[in-house]
């Protein structure tokens, strides 16, 4: 397990598409988006974990292309006559998962502690990167679920939809003070904006809100069984 | 060893069936351990169904299939079983070596990667990366892939598709190589002299049947040894498939083409029949065994034979 782990990590970091796009391009949007026009210190710390979740988000979701991509090659299908198990397959590539968000959480943290000059304790920022780290298991799930339900090319829109559309309403990109009403009411039942919760509710110092728990679980489920429920249709054509 | 130890592949009465198309149309085939096997058809026949069958990537609707007397998935997780399958391309970013060290190292008692890589003829190619290699490249490193894992059962699924004549002479011998470990080997093509070049016996497989199952000269024999042909100058054909020794009759350019067990007798018997205008005999050769065992239902038979081709029956 932890072979095929370490193998799926390394062809993931090889990708140029998934450094550019799920590690840099989170940092750089957070330094341009905390350093145009007057910023005070309180956007820097919120973008700067909105900004994480983001790419967090972006990698967790990768982990599905990563899949269809696997099997649209017949990676997954040789592994199935190897003595692989399918549940150590399965299991292996969510690991992957979990390992291949951390660059994109740890990278944007620390343009934010180093470059922006946030300032947080030691135990927020080791809380943070936890939270960050674990709630983005929902974000994996929903990208196997697409990457095992469908093809290459529609798994990379599908996750790309997902991603734009739930960093932006779930408040990732712009404070939702920012937004209307009706989108402000909704915003706070997309997991990106419970997600991201976890993470500022720990920089103000306080405890994540138990909606903010209620909200990830409830999605967790939903995504979860997505996720199994591409699998098993996928299961006989893999 | 019981009979079951022995045996390495075993289809009983198998049947898979996609919508109104069955695939594998009730396979019954035994393979023992050792046996290097060809198994020969057109493209579309079945041999890819089979093949997915006696992995255990597919369930058959009816039928079993066991290798090495357990279910399929019970022998490919006990590392007896590898296999290079049919349009896998490559695996992105990773090289050479790690992909065979890292195969082999699921299998209990795999090659020394080194020996993998040797034996298909890529050791040069190990720190490369695998979707940076051609065609020819990528096929030897999914043959290494295929037995890394040293495994009993070898299983190629169309294996010199993209090679080139040199690449393909390599390759068998490297294939041969491996079967003289005392593994089993199964392989499928659409490819005749392959199959009776490189396979101890060749398994025909027809519309998801086994049409013939023998060596190669067994098949010729099978199919009718000799061919005889003669100008029809306008003669019917009525009778002809009735004629001592005749097998099958068919037509091309105002020529009839019988196959027949016993030449001689045919041959007198037409004489009798005045119907020797450039008449000829030849060996059948495999093509041609393979073109009677196969025959299009659109072609001529006999009636005396069932609209599909008898099945050699083998000691």
């Amino acid at each position: 397990m932890s072979d095929y782990l370490r193998l799926e990590v390394r062809r993931t970091l090889r990708d140029t598409g998934f450094v550019i796009g799920g590690i840099a391009m989170p940092v750089m949007m957070y330094l341009l988006f905390t350093n145009i026009g007057e910023n005070d210190g309180a956007w820097k710390t919120a973008s700067m974990v909105g900004m994480a979740a983001y790419g967090a988000v972006g990698s967790a979701l990768n982990t599905g292309g990563a899949v269809a991509e696997d099997r649209a090659v017949g990676w997954l299908r040789q592994l199935r006559v190897t003595p692989m198990t399918p549940r150590q397959v399965v299991t292996g590539r969510a690991l992957t998962g979990a390992v291949t968000v951390l660059p994109a959480i740890v990278a944007v943290l620390a343009a934010g502690g180093l470059v922006n000059g946030v300032r947080l304790a030691a135990w927020q920022w080791a809380v943070i990167t936890l939270l960050l780290w674990l709630g983005s298991i929902p974000f994996t799930l929903l990208g196997l679920g697409n990457g095992y339900r469908l093809t290459g090319p529609a798994t990379g829109v599908a996750n790309m939809v997902c991603n734009l559309g739930l960093a932006v309403v779930g408040g990732l990109w712009f404070p939702i003070t920012l937004f209307p009403d009706w989108l402000r009411s909704l915003s706070a039942y997309t997991p990106t904006n419970r997600f991201a919760q976890l993470g500022t509710s720990v920089a103000d110092g306080h405890s994540p809100a138990p909606g903010a728990m209620l909200v990830l679980a409830a999605w967790l489920l939903a995504f979860g069984s997505y996720a199994v429920l591409s699998y098993r249709r996928s299961a006989e054509n893999i | 060893m019981t009979q079951t130890e022995n045996t390495a592949v075993s289809f009983t009465g198998a049947v898979k069936t996609y919508g109104e198309v069955r695939a594998v149309d009730g396979i019954d085939l035994e393979i023992a351990r050792g046996e290097t096997v060809a198994l020969l058809g057109r493209n579309g026949a079945g041999k890819s169904t089979t093949i997915a069958l006696l992995l255990g990537l597919l369930e058959p609707d009816t039928g079993t299939v066991a290798l090495f007397g357990a279910p399929p998935e019970r022998s490919v997780r006990a590392g007896r079983v590898g296999a290079m399958l049919q349009e896998a391309r490559a695996v992105p970013r990773v090289t050479v070596g790690e992909l065979v060290s890292f195969v082999a190292s699921r299998y209990p008692a795999p090659l020394p990667v080194a020996q993998a890589l040797e034996l298909a003829g890529i050791a040069e190619l190990t720190g490369r990366r695998v979707d940076r290699l051609s065609g020819g490249q990528l096929q030897r490193v999914r043959f290494a892939v295929a037995l890394a894992g040293n495994p009993a059962l070898l299983v190629l699924d169309e294996p010199t598709a993209a090679l080139d004549v040199e690449a393909r002479h390599a390759f068998w011998d490297s294939m041969r190589a491996y079967a003289h470990r005392g593994h089993t080997v199964l392989f499928s093509t659409h490819y005749l002299e392959e199959a009776d070049a490189h396979a101890d016996r060749i398994v025909v497989v027809d519309r998801g049947r086994i049409v013939a199952d023998g060596t190669g000269e067994e098949l010729r024999r099978a199919a009718g040894g000799n061919l005889v042909s003669f100008d029809l100058a306008g003669q019917g054909t009525d009778g002809l498939a009735l004629l001592p020794g005749v097998r099958s009759v068919e037509v091309l350019g105002g020529r009839a083409r019988l196959r027949t067990d016993d030449s001689d007798a045919t041959v007198i018997a037409l004489a009798g029949l005045g119907a020797i205008r450039g008449l000829e005999v030849v060996r059948a050769s495999l093509d041609d065994a393979f073109l009677a065992l196969t025959s299009r239902p659109t072609e001529t038979s006999p009636p005396s034979e069932t609209s599909r081709p008898s099945k050699v029956e083998l000691v």
